[in-house]
């Protein structure tokens, strides 16, 4: 396929050597002519030195015939609007990366639409939701980076004689807004339908908003109430995120940031994060913390280094879990061995995103539900006209072992009943058994 | 876009005491919920959704007044409605003040153009300072619904 990446920084130039890798045809444009030097000598790239947001540049790079443009350079600013225009001008899918979160808010102005563009992606945010399912569910999927942190895939074993064990789903009055997707029994595993039973020792997938899926949960287990003392180092952005989507529910969060201005800013934001204005880097301010009796300690401000070392210090006072932003790839090799359980880089996070761009049928993305099984969640992007929009959801004639768990309009995640009637635009997401993606693939 | 267009009649309220920001725009959304105007149970998930929209930054745009808004695919329209607090309340806003008078806008995504021209009707109009205090000063529904229609007859600008 055929890429133009707009912005040589750090992100640009990984997402340029990983489709090098994939053997696409790349285009790299950046202002900065020793940039565009070095990224030419590293990899086989197309180079162009010049500003993305000149129309006669972005003609040279070819955006007008090119299957997907990615605006990624350092300014919110020149990303829309180059974005925008290589849109206009032809290019299939156009993304563009933005810091602000106002960019990605729409209740007064809508930035995608307005400037007609596929996608804004967040780097810090897309970061935060990554650590978080490193924090909550370690080794499940979480459908998460796409709606807005509302929507989950919990995966649970029936561990308790509760009152939803031994009944058919269909008795179990279940929310509206929470779905049974798989059933796991003596090794097999399959769809969930109204007529299943549920019995001790079942593992079962539950897929829903956030606030609604506990309240399922609770019917099957009852170990749900444990509260996880979370402490974060770094209230950058990404910090941020992470506090606002971890507060409340299951974890009390500590977030330890240095500028005093900034905690203010979080302090008000985040109500039920402990917000404290000191050093995270100094050992004894993080031993004053309490640290040692944290399950997870994350560092992620904005230096390598400083993660490094705090994480190194937070394991040697004793927190359980350590999790570490680290941006450069050379790192990547020896934090396993400093000690760090799981090490986060915002590179590798924007390119999973990014490889999910480049399909051309429908589907936009497609994870196993869990390791060795043959159920996958895949996540559909709605095209215009497709037969898809010509019926409600119960008159498609959906194949069997296939369940619609979600759809996400306009930025807000639901789950579809019956009379739902998908428009083009809509991005699903279905649980399916492999065998059943291709006559799916027709429908949408 | 007249304010009679999109401003529920039934769901002004004028009566409005609460403490804080987070309680008025529940107080507002109720009366939006028990003029019908949206479904009960999208009525958290719309209230999250304005509150979301403050913590970008407060819509309270000075002089006692705040517009709270948001985008949610629940309406099918436009809904909006008007709030008098008489006591005022904290909304974070920019010049500080407490706020009197709200008016609240709920509408669907796909209908950025008739958004924006509700927002630019509300921003216009409450330019004119003797609308905006016989507004803050109504006693009765009533009385804020005349005053909007007589705006809407730019009786007022």
């Amino acid at each position: 396929m055929r890429i133009v990446v707009l912005g040589a920084g750090t992100v640009g130039r990984s997402i340029a050597s990983l489709l090098c890798l994939h053997r696409h045809s790349v285009t790299v444009v950046d202002t900065n002519a020793d940039r565009i030097r070095h990224i030419n000598e590293n990899f086989d790239v197309r180079g162009i030195t010049g500003s993305a947001s000149q129309s006669s540049i972005l003609f040279q790079a070819g955006v007008g015939s090119a299957d997907l443009c990615l605006a990624v350079t350092g300014l919110d600013e020149v990303n829309i609007v180059s974005a925008s225009m290589a849109k206009a001008m032809g290019a299939n899918r156009a993304v563009a990366r933005v810091y602000a979160p106002v960019f990605r808010d729409l209740s007064t102005f809508d930035y995608r639409r307005h400037f007609g563009i596929d996608r804004l992606l967040s780097l810090e945010h897309l970061t935060a939701l990554e650590l978080a399912r490193g924090i909550r569910h370690p080794g499940s999927v979480v459908v998460e980076s796409l709606a807005r942190g509302e929507l989950e895939v919990h995966e649970v074993m029936v561990s308790k004689e509760k009152k939803g064990v031994g009944k058919a789903l269909k008795e179990l009055e279940l929310s509206k807004n929470v779905r049974i997707g798989s059933l796991s029994r003596d090794g097999r595993t399959w769809i969930a339908g109204a007529e299943d039973k549920i019995q001790l020792g079942d593992r079962l997938t539950i897929i829903g908003t956030r606030h609604e899926i506990d309240d399922v949960k609770s019917l099957f287990c009852s170990d749900t109430n444990q509260k996880q003392r979370v402490v974060i180092a770094g209230g950058g952005e990404t910090g941020y995120h992470l506090a606002n989507v971890l507060e409340g529910g299951h974890h009390n969060v500590v977030l330890i940031e240095l500028d005093r201005d900034r905690c203010e800013f979080l302090a008000s934001h985040l109500k039920q994060t402990t917000v404290v204005n000191r050093d995270a880097t100094r050992r004894a301010i993080l031993e004053e913390e309490r640290v040692s009796a944290s399950d997870v300690f994350v560092a992620c401000t904005g230096d390598d280094e400083d993660n490094i070392m705090a994480s190194v210090e937070a394991r040697d006072i004793g927190a359980n879990t350590i999790m570490a932003l680290v941006g450069r790839p050379d790192y990547a090799h020896v934090v396993g061995k400093l000690g760090i359980d799981h090490a986060v880089s915002p590179r590798e996070v924007v390119a999973k995103q990014v490889l999910g761009f480049l399909t051309n049928g429908p589907i936009v993305s497609k994870t196993m539900l869990s390791e060795g099984s043959n159920l996958s969640v895949l996540e559909i992007d709605v095209k215009e006209g497709s037969p898809a929009t010509e019926h409600v959801l119960a008159n498609l004639g959906l194949p069997s072992q296939t369940l619609i768990a979600a759809v996400i309009r306009e930025g807000f995640a639901a789950v579809p009943g019956g009379d739902y009637q998908f428009m083009p635009g809509d991005t699903v997401i279905a649980l399916i058994a492999d065998e059943m993606i291709e006559s799916i693939e027709k429908v949408f | 876009m007249k304010f009679v267009d999109f401003v529920s009649r039934e769901a002004i309220r004028t009566d409005i005491e609460v403490d804080n920001k987070e309680q008025v725009i529940r107080a507002m959304a109720n009366a939006l919920l028990e003029a019908g105007k949206i479904a009960e149970d999208q009525h958290e998930s719309i209230v999250e959704a304005i509150l979301k929209r403050e913590e970008l930054g407060s819509t309270g745009i000075g002089r006692g007044v705040a517009v709270p808004h948001t985008k949610h695919p629940s309406v099918k329209e436009l809904v909006g409605t008007v709030a008098v607090s008489d006591s005022g309340v904290d909304f974070d806003s920019l010049d500080g003040e407490k706020v009197h008078l709200l008016f609240m806008l709920v509408s669907p995504p796909d209908r950025p153009g008739d958004h924006l021209r509700a927002l630019e009707n509300i921003s216009r109009q409450l330019r004119d300072e003797t609308f905006c205090r016989f507004l803050k000063q109504s006693k009765e529904p009533g009385d804020v619904w005349q005053l909007l229609e007589e705006a809407d007859n730019n009786q007022f600008v």
